[in-house]
C-alpha cells in the first residue's frame, strides 16, 4: 500500500529527511516514532502530495506521489498535526464540503455514519469554533475517513485529548486498521506499543530502528541487562556489592533511580538477584529485564545515536 | 469543473456568513444610493436621465471595496492552516483558485444587481404618464455600462485574490490590493503628467478607467475592452496559481 524508496527532503540547506526507504502492507497499522524534528510530519506531508520530495520516490495506494499526485489523494485520508478546519462552518457542513470534493456517493449519508463513527451525531450543528480542541480532532478524523480511503495518514492523532478521548481514539484507530493501511505518528511511545503493529523510530531524518514492538525490545535485551531498583535509604556501595557478588552477574552500575545489571551468559540471574537483595534487607522495589518499554529502546537508539557524531548525515553535498 | 463549483458554493455562502461582507454590501449600496439621490434632484425633470452614473460611481467603488472582499480568500486559509488539509484534497491548485474567484465573483454579482433598483426607479419615473420625460430613459448604454462594470469587478477580484495569495497576513492583502487597484485606477489621468505621448497612450492602455469610462459607461463595447478585461483575469488568476503551488515547493 505505501512504499517509499530513498525519500529525501531538503529544506534549504537543512535535510529533514536523508534516504529513508520503508513499507507498509495492507491492514497494518505502522506507528512513526521520534523525537520533535525527526522528519515524521515531513514524510507525511509528502505522502499525503501536500509537497514534493527532494529526491526518491514513494507509492502509495499503487499511485506515484508524483506523477499521478491527484489520483494518489482520491485513495488517502490525512489528520494533519494541528487539525485547522474551517471555523466558519457547522460540522455537517463542513464534512458535506469534503465529502463533496472527494466525490463521495450519498455523501449526506455517509456523513451521518461518519459522524456516528466518531461519536460526534449530536454536534453535527455545531459550528466548529465552537467545538473543543477534542471535539475538533475527531471532525479532523471525521474528514479523514469520509471518503472510506484505502490509507490513512495520521498526524499525532491523541495529542491534546483528555485520557477518555485518548482511549477512544485508540480503539477506533485499532478497528479501522483491520481495513485500511494506517500510518500514525506519535512521540508518546506507550501509545505506538499499544496501537501500531510495527515501529518506525526516526532521528533526525534516518531510520533508526524498524521492528514489531515486541521484536525491538526482544533485539535490545539480548545483551541481558536488567533494571533493579531498591528502597532509597539503601547505600550506593552496599547495593552495588551485593549485587556483584551474586553468581552470573558481570556488571552492575547506577542508572537513572535504580542499577543496571549485565548478565553473563544466558543464565537467569533473577531469583538468586532477588534472594540476595532481599536477604540483605535492601528492600526490592523493582528488577525487571532492560528495555521492556519502547520509550526505553527509544531513548537508547537516539541518545547512542547522538554520540556518535560520525553517523549523522554523511552527505556533506546536500 | 466539480471542484471548481464546490469551491465556488462554499465561498459564497462563507460570505453570507461574513459581516465583512454585508458591510461592503450595505457602503456600496449606500454610496451609490446616494449618488443616485443626487443626480435625480440635479436633473429634476430638466436633463434626460442616465441611468449609467450610478455605475460610474461603482467602478470607483469597486476599487475599494473589491480587496476587502477578496482580502481573506488565500491569506486566511494560509494563516489559519486551513490551506494544508485543502492542498492535500484531489483537487487542482488552480481549481481552488478560480473557484474562490468565482465565488468572490458570484457575491459581487449579487451586489451588482441590488443596483438595479435605481434603474427600475428611472423607468418608473420616466413611463408614469404625469411626468413624461423626454427622451426617456435611453437602455442601451446602460446594458453596456453593466456588462463592463461586470467585466471590470471581475478584473478587480481577480487583482485583489492574487495580494491574498502574497501575504497571511489580511489588512496586508487588503491594502496592497487597494494601492495596485488606485493605482491601474489612475493611469488615466497619466496622460496629462507624461509629456511623449506614445508613452502617456500606453500607460493609459494598461488603466482600468481607460477600459470602461470611455467605452462601456457611454454605450461602447469595444473587442479590445474585453479582451483587456479578460486577460487580466486570467493572467492574474494563473499567477495567483503559481503562488498557491510555490508553498509545496517550500
Amino acid at each position: 500500500m505505501i512504499e517509499v524508496q530513498n525519500l529525501t527532503k531538503c529544506y534549504g540547506r537543512f535535510v529533514a529527511l536523508d534516504e529513508v526507504s520503508f513499507s507498509a502492507r495492507q491492514g497494518e497499522i505502522v506507528g512513526f516514532l521520534g523525537p520533535n524534528g525527526a522528519g515524521k510530519t515531513t514524510t507525511m506531508r509528502i505522502l499525503t502530495g501536500y509537497m514534493p520530495p527532494t529526491e526518491g520516490t514513494a507509492r502509495v495506494a499503487g499511485c506515484d506521489i508524483f506523477e499521478d499526485s491527484l489520483e494518489m489523494r482520491r485513495h488517502v485520508g490525512y489528520l494533519p498535526e494541528t487539525v485547522r478546519l474551517y471555523r466558519d462552518m457547522t460540522v455537517q457542513g463542513y464534512l458535506r464540503f469534503v465529502a463533496q470534493l472527494r466525490s463521495v456517493d450519498r455523501s449526506s449519508e455517509r456523513v451521518a455514519e461518519v459522524l456516528e463513527l466518531v461519536g460526534m451525531t449530536d454536534r453535527a450543528r455545531s459550528l466548529i469554533r465552537n467545538l473543543s480542541k477534542g471535539m475538533q480532532q475527531r471532525v479532523g478524523l471525521a474528514q479523514a475517513i469520509v471518503h472510506n480511503p484505502e490509507v490513512l495518514i495520521l498526524d499525532e492523532p491523541t495529542i491534546g485529548l483528555d485520557p477518555h478521548q485518548v482511549q477512544d481514539l485508540r480503539l477506533l484507530i485499532r478497528d479501522l486498521g483491520q481495513t485500511h493501511t494506517v500510518m500514525l505518528s506519535t512521540h508518546i511511545l506507550s501509545e505506538a506499543e499499544q496501537i501500531c503493529d510495527r515501529v518506525i523510530i526516526l532521528d533526525r531524518g534516518r531510520i533508526v530502528a524498524e521492528d514489531t514492538p515486541d521484536q525491538l525490545r526482544e533485539n535490545l535485551n539480548r545483551g541481558g541487562r536488567l533494571f533493579l531498583r531498591v528502597g532509597e535509604h539503601a547505600a550506593p556501595q552496599e547495593v552495588l556489592r551485593v549485587v556483584q557478588a551474586v553468581p552470573g552477574v558481570e556488571k552492575v552500575e547506577a542508572h537513572r533511580e535504580g542499577y543496571m545489571v549485565s548478565v553473563r551468559g544466558s543464565i537467569d540471574v533473577r531469583p538468586a538477584l532477588a534472594a540476595a537483595v532481599v536477604g540483605h534487607s535492601l528492600e526490592l522495589l523493582e528488577l525487571r529485564p532492560w528495555a521492556t518499554t519502547l520509550e526505553e529502546i527509544f531513548l537508547d537508539l537516539t541518545t547512542r545515536l547522538g554520540q556518535e557524531p560520525g553517523r549523522r548525515r554523511g552527505r556533506s553535498h546536500a | 469543473m466539480r471542484s471548481i463549483r464546490i469551491i465556488a458554493h462554499r465561498e459564497l455562502s462563507q460570505y453570507f456568513t461574513s459581516p465583512i461582507a454585508y458591510l461592503v454590501a450595505f457602503a456600496i449600496l449606500m454610496l451609490t444610493g446616494w449618488q443616485f439621490n443626487v443626480d435625480l434632484a440635479q436633473r429634476a425633470g430638466s436633463l434626460p436621465p442616465d441611468g449609467t452614473a450610478v455605475l460610474s460611481a461603482f467602478g470607483f467603488f469597486t476599487v475599494f471595496f473589491a480587496p476587502l472582499l477578496t482580502m481573506r480568500l488565500l491569506a486566511e486559509e494560509s494563516r489559519e492552516g486551513t490551506l494544508e488539509l485543502m492542498l492535500t484534497m484531489p483537487v487542482r491548485d488552480g481549481d481552488i483558485v478560480v473557484g474562490k474567484f468565482l465565488g468572490a465573483w458570484f457575491y459581487y454579482t449579487l451586489i451588482l444587481c441590488l443596483t438595479l433598483v435605481y434603474q427600475a426607479i428611472w423607468l418608473a419615473i420616466t413611463t408614469a404618464r404625469a411626468y413624461q420625460l423626454r427622451p426617456e430613459l435611453d437602455i442601451g448604454p446602460v446594458i453596456s455600462a453593466y456588462i463592463g462594470i461586470w467585466l471590470f469587478g471581475g478584473a478587480a477580484l481577480a487583482v485583489g485574490l492574487l495580494f491574498s495569495a502574497i501575504t497571511e497576513n489580511q489588512v496586508v492583502s487588503g491594502f496592497l490590493g487597494m494601492s495596485a487597484l488606485f493605482i491601474l485606477w489612475l493611469g488615466d489621468f497619466a496622460g496629462q503628467v507624461i509629456q511623449n505621448r506614445t508613452v502617456a497612450e500606453a500607460v493609459r492602455q494598461l488603466s482600468l478607467q481607460a477600459h470602461y469610462s470611455t467605452s462601456f459607461l457611454i454605450g461602447v463595447i469595444r473587442f479590445e475592452d474585453v479582451v483587456f478585461f479578460i486577460g487580466l483575469i486570467v493572467g492574474t488568476l494563473f499567477i495567483t496559481t503559481r503562488l498557491v503551488e510555490s508553498r509545496r515547493w517550500r
